[in-house]
C-alpha cells in the first residue's frame, strides 16, 4: 500500500467508525465514489476494529497481570462492605476481610483483578459460575453470599474462614493418617454435593481447601470458579497452548499443573471425575508428603501425568499405609477415565468405610495394647505407628469379640506367613513377613491378558490367560508383572527363528515411556507391557520367546538395550554386537534355574528363583 | 556488550538531552544503559510479584527514570524521550523473553533461560508478543506514529493521557490511532493466521 493510499484509508475509516452503523455504508459510498476497491479495504478495515474489540485483542499490556491502584485500604467502603484488612492474593484477585454493614457479619471480599474484570466474555461466564456455586448449599462448601460490582470493582462475597489452606497446613510435609481421612472424606462429600448439582470443581487442590482454625471443619473453595475466570479455550491445541490453559488467572504466572487430570492436560472435555483425579493427587500428597507427579518443568509434570504411573504409597513413604488407602488411591489416578471412581458418592464410601476401620483398628489398639507387638508384622493396614519390639505376648481375659479379631488377625499372620515362607522356600518361623528376604532369592508374578480378533476386529473382551493357548495372527496380548521386591527388569522378546539364522531381540522393558525409561520397578508395583498398547503377533508362525530378567542391581549386560528402546526402531536391537552379547547373555543362564508355579485361580504365574538374579522365558506359541 | 556501567544520573541526562537535541550518537550510548536498568528491575520487581504485588510496566519504566534520570531541573522533553526509548526497549525485552519462553517450552536450551526470565511475559502472551512484534514491523513502514502508539500502550503500559503527553498529540487522536493500528494489526494476524 502507498503512503497515500494509507492515508486515504485510515482518514475514510475514522470517520466511519464514528458514524452509527446505519450511516457508515452511505458515507463510504460517497467517500469511495467508483473506487470499489477502497471501499472493500475500509470495510475490511472496520470489521477487524470490530472483531479486534470484541475479542479485546491486545487490549492489556504485555507485561500488565493488575492494576495496582485498585489495591485497597483498612477501613474503606466497599458498597456494603467495609475492608477490615488484606487476607493475601489469590488466582483471581485480592482478598480480604471485610464486614457486610447491613448483616454484621464478616465476609471474604474478593476483588477481581484488572483482566479478568475487563474482559466481558470471562466476566460473564465468571458470574454464571458464581451464581452456579450459590446455589450450593453443603457445610464443605464454601457459601457463596454474593456476586456484584460497585464503583467499577467486581467482587466476589463469601463466607470468612479463619483458618489455613490444606497447602499451608501441609507445609511439604504428610499427615497422620487418621487426618488423611479425616480431610478426604470432607472433600469428597462437598464433591458429592456439587457434582448431584451438576458443578464440577475443575480446580481441586490444596489452595483451594480451607482447614478452620476452630473446629477443624474442611471447606472446598471456588467451584468453577478459577477455571471460568481463565481465558476462554482455545479451539485448536499447540503444544505450547496447552499448558497456557491451566493459567489460574489473567497474567499470572502458569498456575500448579500438579493436580490437573490427564484428560485436562490434553484439553480435552472434563467432568466430575476429573475432580476426583485430583482429589486421589491430593491423598497421595497428604499421605507421603510430596505430589505424586511433580516434573522439573511444567512440562515434564504434564508428561508425567500423561504417561507414569506414580510410586506405590508404601514405597515412598516409611509409615504403614493400608492396603485398602493404596487402591483407593490407585483407583483414583486411573488414567483413563472409565477406570477411574466414576463418582465422588462410591469414592465417599471407600473412604468412610476406611476411615471407619482404622478407627476400629486404633480402639482395638488402645485396648489390646500388648497384642500390638504380635500383631506388628501382619497388621500392616491397621496402624501407621512405627514398630514397637516384639516382646509381650497374648494375655488372657479379653472378651470374645475381641477374641474373634484375634482370631482374625492371627489367621492374617498365618497366611502371610505362609505366602512368606513359600516366597522363601527355605520356611523360617522366626521371620515375620517383611519386605527384606533373608537368602538372596527374586520373585516375580506374572499373567498375561489377551484380546483375540476375528476379521481384523477386536473379538470379544480381553481376557486374562489362565492356561497355555496357541495364538492366532493378529491376536494381541499384554504384560503384567509385579514383584514383592524392589529390582531391575528387563523384558526381551526373541522372534521365532530357524535353528542356525540369527534371532532377533526387541526390548519391551524398559520402554522410554513407561517408568521413565528405567530398569528399576519398586516392590509390588505392576508394570504393563507395552505400557500403553498391545503385543501384537505377525505373520511369523513359531514360538515367541519374552524373556524376562528381574535382577537386585542394574545389569551391566542388558543396561544398554534401554537405548534400543525407543519408538523409532520399535524396540528392536539393531546393533548386531549388542545383540550377540544379549543373546550369549540370555543363553548362558546366568541365574539359577528358577521355580515356576501356575496359579489357575488368580490367572498368574509366579516365578522364584534362588540368588540376585531370575531369569525366565515365556514361551507364546502362535499359527 | 562493553560494561559501560555505573553511569551517572548527570550523564544520563546529558545523554538524553544530547539525543533530542538531535545526536543519535547519544541514543547509541543511552540504549545499553537503560536496557540494562529495565532488565534489572523488571527481575527485582519479579521477586516482588511473587511476595503478593502487583507489576506494571509504567511503574518500572517510571522507576528507571527516576533512578536514572536527575530529578533536579527534570525537563518533561526528557520524560517523554525516556519513556519513548523505554518503550522500545522494554518491546525488544519482552520479545526477546517470549521468543526464549517459548523455545523452552518445545524443550530446547532449557538450562540457559532462568525461571524468573522465562516468565517475564506472561506465558499466554508469548505467542501474542511475537506475532505482534512482526506485524508491527510492517507498520512502522507503513505509519511510524501509530506504531509507535501501539508500542507504548502494549509494551510499555502507558494509558491513552500518557500517550498522549509523550507524543505531544492530543488523547482524542491517540483513541483514533489506537483504533486504526489495532485493526490493521488484527487484520494482518488473522489473515496471517
Amino acid at each position: 500500500m502507498t503512503p497515500e493510499r494509507w492515508e486515504q484509508v485510515s482518514r475514510i475509516f475514522k470517520s466511519a467508525i464514528e458514524l452509527d452503523v446505519g450511516a457508515r455504508e452511505a458515507y463510504l459510498a460517497s467517500e469511495c465514489g467508483h473506487d470499489e476497491l477502497l471501499r472493500k479495504e475500509v470495510s475490511r478495515l472496520i470489521q477487524s476494529h470490530q472483531q479486534a474489540s470484541d475479542d479485546n485483542f491486545i487490549e492489556t499490556p504485555a507485561f500488565v497481570p493488575s492494576d495496582p491502584g485498585k489495591t485497597l485500604s483498612d477501613g474503606q467502603k466497599v458498597g456494603p462492605y467495609e475492608i477490615v484488612k488484606h487476607l493475601g492474593t489469590g488466582g483471581m484477585g485480592e482478598v480480604y476481610l471485610a464486614n457486610d454493614k447491613r448483616l454484621e457479619r464478616q465476609v471474604a471480599l474478593k476483588i477481581l483483578s484488572g483482566e479478568l474484570a475487563h474482559d466481558k466474555r470471562r466476566m460473564q461466564r465468571f458470574q454464571q459460575e458464581a451464581r452456579m456455586a450459590s446455589s450450593l448449599n453443603q457445610p464443605n462448601i464454601l457459601t457463596i453470599f454474593e456476586f456484584g460490582e460497585v464503583d467499577s470493582l467486581n467482587f466476589l462475597a463469601t463466607e470468612y474462614i479463619d483458618g489455613e489452606t490444606l497447602r499451608e497446613h501441609l507445609r511439604g510435609k504428610p499427615l497422620k493418617l487418621p487426618e488423611v481421612l479425616d480431610i478426604s472424606v470432607q472433600i469428597v462429600a462437598a464433591l458429592d454435593a456439587a457434582h448431584e448439582a451438576k458443578v464440577v470443581h475443575r480446580d481441586i487442590k490444596p489452595e483451594n481447601v480451607m482447614i478452620r482454625r476452630r473446629d477443624r471443619i474442611v471447606k472446598v473453595l471456588d467451584f468453577g470458579l478459577a477455571k471460568a475466570s481463565e481465558k476462554s479455550s482455545v479451539t485448536h491445541e499447540t503444544d505450547s497452548q496447552i499448558a497456557t490453559q491451566f493459567k489460574t488467572a489473567a497474567g499470572t504466572i502458569l498456575g500448579t499443573v500438579n493436580y490437573m487430570s490427564p484428560e485436562q492436560a490434553q484439553g480435552l472435555q472434563v467432568d466430575a471425575r476429573t475432580d476426583l483425579w485430583s482429589v486421589g493427587v491430593m491423598i497421595y500428597e497428604m499421605v507421603v508428603g510430596a505430589a505424586p507427579f511433580t516434573g522439573r518443568t511444567t512440562s515434564h509434570t504434564i508428561v508425567q501425568i500423561l504417561e507414569s504411573d506414580p510410586k506405590p504409597l508404601s514405597s515412598v513413604t516409611n509409615v504403614r499405609v493400608p492396603d485398602e488407602l493404596e487402591r483407593i488411591v490407585s483407583k483414583a489416578l486411573r488414567k483413563p477415565v472409565d477406570e477411574r471412581y466414576q463418582t465422588a458418592k462410591d469414592l465417599l464410601v471407600d473412604l468412610r468405610k476406611l476411615r471407619k476401620q482404622l478407627d476400629l483398628d486404633a480402639e482395638m489398639k488402645r485396648s489390646v495394647a500388648p497384642l500390638q507387638s504380635a500383631v506388628t508384622a501382619a497388621a500392616a493396614t491397621s496402624t501407621i505407628e512405627a514398630v514397637p519390639t516384639p516382646t509381650a505376648s497374648l494375655s488372657p481375659g479379653r472378651n470374645h469379640l475381641l477374641l474373634l479379631v484375634v482370631g482374625a488377625v492371627v489367621f492374617l499372620i498365618a497366611a502371610l506367613w505362609a505366602i512368606n515362607s513359600w516366597r522363601q522356600k527355605t520356611p523360617n518361623t522366626s521371620t515375620p513377613a517383611t519386605t527384606s528376604v533373608a537368602s538372596p532369592q527374586r520373585a516375580l508374578t506374572y499373567s498375561i491378558t489377551v484380546q483375540k480378533y476375528r476379521d481384523n476386529k477386536p473379538f470379544e473382551a480381553p481376557f486374562q490367560l489362565a492356561k497355555e493357548m496357541v495364538f492366532e495372527r493378529d491376536y494381541q496380548i499384554r504384560l503384567n508383572l509385579t514383584s514383592p521386591q524392589t529390582g531391575f527388569l528387563y523384558v526381551l522378546n526373541e522372534g521365532p527363528h530357524d535353528n542356525g539364522q540369527p534371532a532377533e531381540f526387541v526390548v519391551l522393558f524398559p520402554s522410554p515411556t513407561s517408568n521413565s525409561g528405567s530398569a528399576l520397578v519398586t516392590e509390588n508395583h505392576e508394570v504393563q507391557i507395552p505400557d500403553k498398547s498391545w503385543i501384537h503377533f505377525d505373520n511369523e508362525k513359531g514360538t515367541e520367546k519374552v524373556w524376562l530378567v528381574f535382577a537386585e542391581n542394574a545389569v551391566p549386560e542388558l543396561e544398554p538395550v534401554r537405548s534400543f528402546a525407543s519408538q523409532k526402531t520399535a524396540g528392536l536391537i539393531t546393533d548386531s554386537a549388542l545383540r550377540d552379547k544379549v543373546e550369549a547373555f540370555l543363553r548362558s543362564h546366568p541365574g539359577n534355574k528358577p521355580t515356576v508355579e501356575q496359579d489357575a485361580d488368580r490367572k498368574q504365574t509366579v516365578v522364584t528363583s534362588q540368588g540376585n538374579l531370575l531369569m525366565h522365558a515365556v514361551d507364546l506359541e502362535h499359527q | 556488550m562493553t560494561k559501560t556501567l555505573p553511569r551517572t544520573q548527570h550523564e544520563i541526562t546529558g545523554l538524553l538531552e544530547e539525543w533530542s537535541g538531535g545526536n543519535q550518537a547519544a541514543l547509541d550510548k543511552l540504549y545499553p544503559l537503560v536496557y540494562e536498568e529495565l532488565r534489572r528491575l523488571a527481575r527485582s520487581y519479579m521477586k516482588r510479584e511473587a511476595k503478593g504485588h502487583t507489576l506494571q510496566t509504567t511503574a518500572l519504566i517510571n522507576e528507571a527514570y527516576v533512578r536514572m534520570v536527575e530529578q533536579k531541573n527534570v525537563h518533561w522533553q526528557n520524560r517523554s524521550h525516556f519513556f519513548a526509548i523505554s518503550a522500545q526497549i522494554m518491546r525488544r525485552i519482552l520479545v526477546d523473553h517470549a521468543r526464549r519462553y517459548l523455545h523452552l517450552k518445545r524443550g530446547g536450551g532449557a538450562k540457559k533461560v532462568s525461571l524468573d526470565e522465562a516468565m517475564i511475559v506472561a506465558s499466554e502472551k508469548s505467542e501474542e508478543v511475537l506475532m505482534l512484534d512482526e506485524a508491527l514491523e510492517n507498520l512502522a513502514r507503513l505509519d511510524p506514529r501509530r506504531c509507535q502508539v501501539v508500542e507504548l500502550r502494549y509494551f510499555a503500559g502507558l494509558d491513552n493521557k500518557e500517550i498522549a503527553a509523550v507524543l505531544k498529540i492530543s488523547e482524542n487522536t491517540v483513541m483514533r490511532d489506537w483504533n486504526l493500528a489495532r485493526a490493521w494489526l488484527y487484520q494482518q494476524l488473522a489473515g496471517a493466521g
